[in-house]
């Protein structure tokens, strides 16, 4: 397979599952960034686990999601009922601290990262496609769980709560909880993203794990419509895709082009290409079709 | 001893940069209800504006000035309109959205000043501009003017905030929209007009916060903008959002914390504290220190 | 038209959407009068005050004040010509302090300021007491006081009134209605709204009865206390 399709195939997955990352806390008003600080933290351990205590990539896969999801629920005790803005505030702060333990912790490369990662089963070619079947298992996986999700009596709670915490409250619905949830399993997600983005590149290194890719998740997830889950899987390959097609001078642009859809879209048209509408009417000719096994005018 | 007289200078100015700051984000807080998170990136953009114009210009210092504060100015009546429009789809203050609108023109600006201008390297202002020629001298201690002028411009900066807002009729009719824009039509305010006009101080203060980085500091570089961002919403929460005192208390607090740290404690760590207290405040007192003043 | 004809209101249909509000009102205030709008909730009287002050541009019909037409003029460019809507549920900034707030009524017209704010002291020394007090901390019947203060700070020709005693102890009530009744003899126009339309009629001029954004009734307050019709629907008699 030849590298540019093995690297945009790759990061369209990253971009995607962390598109998704973001979209679940999403789902009740929580921008959860903690999500790049857990990149960071377990991409970094694995790194270290893998170079320094020369543990297999699987053990430290593993332990990213592992640690990941550990760090989410911790924190997510906290912050799990806690108004947007102390989400956000949290995660900022953790993105900065985070990276400034890196930053001066020679053991992980400091501000120099680590390179040279081992090829997965020793072989770079098996490497790359072991990547691209992780990742798009997991793509497949997480889109599924997220699916069940969304279709289900917790997605509508989720739903409520968006509109107005209070009044779901008063409903029965334990908004901590399902806080507590979406957060985890954000969390759980962003920390084997954050092993598998460094290991497409066989590298570590700080500028991977910066707000410029806040920004980046936050234009997919906005342009490509957040009410479902949809808006991100269309956004991310088209958005991440065009910019190569274009020639380097006008792709090198990419950020200020990304930033200025986001602006548009928000004042624009604020949920997105891909509308809850959209998809509903999609749904609808879908089992339309399937029940009637065929197309009829 | 001397270092820590010396690291106290170094923490006071760097707290003025903090303090000018977060005085403009209190702000836009306070009269539009906006949370701008991009506002530091846009007084770096004006640098850079005053920096090209002066290049332009062969060192012109009064254009250069002109087009620090025009630019910021401009900016603000450009963005400002947005962030009102982005509001009105849900009442009262959407973080969220605010919070992404202005994460997009950060990113706008900075990466902008990545390409556009110097190929992205760092720029440095004129000798005749960087405020760095001694004006105490003891021992280890220096003391510039470039620090004494951003200490003092960022006192009165807020001592005029404050004045202007809380005892002229034009701060009553900023604070008296913010808090209601239909009260603020029933009682005869020009909602239009004055909400231009409030944006267009919060662009001088901007603007002249633009100039004061430039003589105290004498560089910028594109990444400046985010660096600083992060840590002037920590000091307004810490302080409590819309505390304009609290502001600068706690901005000058922080920049001397900063400095002691960096003196002390070889590395970067000196970034780490403004979080490590914003943590402790909003689990301890979310409304801030010194309270909110919304 | 009469030279103490103050505010005259001709054919008025105001709409929300697809809601009629106010369908074809007429209406006149003489100088110096206390008029009262009667009707139930959701009769059309907030919107009809709103309308005269600019907040709605109506549909059809017109708005003349001092002879001149002003519908569809902006509510700011009214007050400062000497309309002021005292509105339902107080109107106060209560983030701001009383003498704030009441400095916020002359905002326009800043002359004699100082003595505009003796003057209202002078009439409601509570306010004087608390005027550096938040307002959020007033209770409600001295937030009505320093609705109708800041009103009198601009020293309008015409003030409007959205429910004067509407949440308000029976005691504080009287006690809003005396102020009212003595600003009309100071030479205060005043246009008021009620839904406690006994009390209202006892110290009004004339009336008007408003029912689902139409005109039901009209008259001398006297006529309409005794009226049958007004005292079954809106006097509990």
């Amino acid at each position: 397979m030849s590298l540019p399709l093995y690297y945009y195939l790759a990061i369209t997955a990253i971009y995607i599952l962390m598109s998704w990352a973001i979209y679940l806390p999403y789902r009740v008003a929580h921008l959860h960034f903690l999500v790049v600080a857990n990149m960071a933290i377990s991409g970094y351990l694995a790194a270290y686990m893998v170079m320094t205590l020369h543990l297999s990539f699987w053990v430290a896969l593993i332990t990213g999601f592992l640690v990941g999801g550990l760090i989410g629920f911790i924190v997510a005790q906290f912050i799990g009922d806690a108004p947007t803005f102390a989400v956000v505030i949290v995660g900022f702060t953790f993105i900065y601290i985070t990276r400034t333990v890196i930053e001066n912790t020679k053991a992980v490369g400091g501000t120099m990262g680590i390179f040279g990662l081992p090829s997965i089963m020793g072989n770079p070619a098996l490497h790359r496609w072991i990547i691209l079947i992780i990742l798009y298992s997991l793509v497949l996986i997480v889109g599924f769980l997220i699916y069940r999700f969304d279709h289900s009596r917790l997605g509508r709670a989720a739903s409520a709560i968006f509109v107005d915490k209070n009044i779901a409250m008063s409903f029965g619905v334990d908004v901590k909880k399902i806080g507590i949830l979406l957060q985890t399993f954000s969390s759980f997600i962003a920390g084997g993203c954050g092993v598998l983005y460094g290991f497409i590149y066989k590298s570590f290194h700080l500028d991977y794990f910066t707000f410029h890719l806040i920004g980046i998740f936050m234009t997919v997830i906005f342009v490509g419509g957040y009410r479902t889950q949809w808006g991100v899987v269309v956004a991310a390959p088209i958005l991440y895709g065009l910019p190569l097609l274009f020639p380097p001078e006008v792709a090198s642009w990419r950020i200020v082009i990304y930033g200025t859809l986001l602006i548009m879209v928000l004042v624009l048209k604020p949920e997105g290409f891909i509308t809850r509408k959209l998809v509903y009417k999609i749904e609808k000719k879908l089992s339309y079709l399937i029940h009637r096994r065929g197309v009829r005018i | 001893m001397q270092v820590f007289i010396a690291q106290i200078i170094n923490g006071l100015s760097l707290g003025s940069i903090y303090v000018l700051l977060v005085t403009g984000f209190n702000l836009l807080l306070l009269v539009a209800m906006i949370i701008h998170f991009a506002y530091p990136q846009v007084v770096v953009f004006s640098m850079y504006i005053s920096w090209w114009v002066l290049r332009a210009t062969g060192n012109n210092i009064f254009l250069g000035v002109v087009a620090g504060i025009g630019s910021a100015i401009i900016f603000n009546l450009i963005s400002a309109p947005l962030f009102q429009k982005v509001m009105k789809k849900r009442e009262g203050v959407d973080i969220n959205t605010t919070m992404v609108l202005s994460l997009g023109m950060g990113m706008i600006i900075t990466d902008i000043l990545s390409h556009g201008f110097n190929k992205g390297l760092p720029i440095a202002f004129p000798k005749e501009v960087v405020g760095d020629t001694s004006v105490l001298r003891i021992g280890l201690i220096d003391v510039s003017n470039g620090q004494i002028y951003s200490l003092a411009v960022g006192i009165i900066a807020v001592s005029l905030l404050f004045w202007l807002l809380y005892k002229t009729r034009a701060g009553r009719a900023f604070r008296a929209i913010a808090e209601d824009p239909n009260g603020a039509k029933l009682v005869g305010i020009p909602l239009f007009r004055t909400a231009l006009g409030s944006y267009a101080i919060t662009g001088v203060l901007g603007g002249v916060t633009a100039l004061l980085l430039a003589v105290l500091l004498g560089t910028a570089s594109p990444g400046m903008g985010e660096q600083v961002a992060n840590k002037v919403l920590a000091v307004s929460i810490i302080a409590g959002l819309g505390n304009l005192t609290g502001g600068l208390i706690v901005g000058l607090l922080l920049g001397i914390l900063e400095a002691i740290v960096q003196g002390y404690i070889p590395g970067s760590w000196a970034n780490a504290v403004a979080f490590v207290v914003m943590l402790v405040v909003i689990l301890v007192k979310p409304k801030g220190i010194f309270g909110m003043k919304l | 038209m009469e030279d103490s004809t103050l505010l005259e209101v001709k054919d008025l249909y105001v709409s929300y959407g697809h809601v009629q509000a106010l369908k074809g009102v007429s209406l006149r205030v003489n100088r110096g009068e206390i008029v009262v709008l009667i009707g139930a909730n959701g009769a059309g009287k907030s919107t009809l005050l709103e309308t005269i002050l600019g907040i709605n541009t109506p549909q059809r019909g017109d708005i003349i004040f001092e002879q001149r037409s002003i519908a569809g003029i902006s509510a700011d460019k009214n007050v400062r010509d000497g309309i002021f809507l005292v509105p339902e549920g107080r109107g106060v900034f209560a983030g701001m302090t009383v003498l704030d707030n009441l400095l916020l009524g002359a905002h326009h017209n800043m002359k004699n300021v100082k003595e505009h704010l003796e003057r209202v002291f002078e009439w409601f020394p509570v306010l004087a007491e608390r005027k550096n007090q938040i307002a959020r901390t007033l209770s409600g019947g001295e937030r009505q006081m320093l609705s109708i203060g800041r009103a009198l700070m601009s020293s309008p020709k015409l003030i409007m009134i959205d429910e004067p005693s509407i949440g308000l102890a029976p005691i504080i009530v009287n006690e809003i209605f005396d102020i009212l009744v003595n600003l009309n003899k100071k030479g205060y126009t005043i246009l008021l709204s009620e839904q406690n339309a006994n009390k209202a009629l006892k110290f009004a001029h004339r009336g008007y009865v408003l029912e689902t954004g139409k005109l039901a009734l009209e008259g001398r307050a006297e006529e309409l206390r005794e009226d049958p019709r007004v005292r079954e629907a809106y006097l509990g008699v």
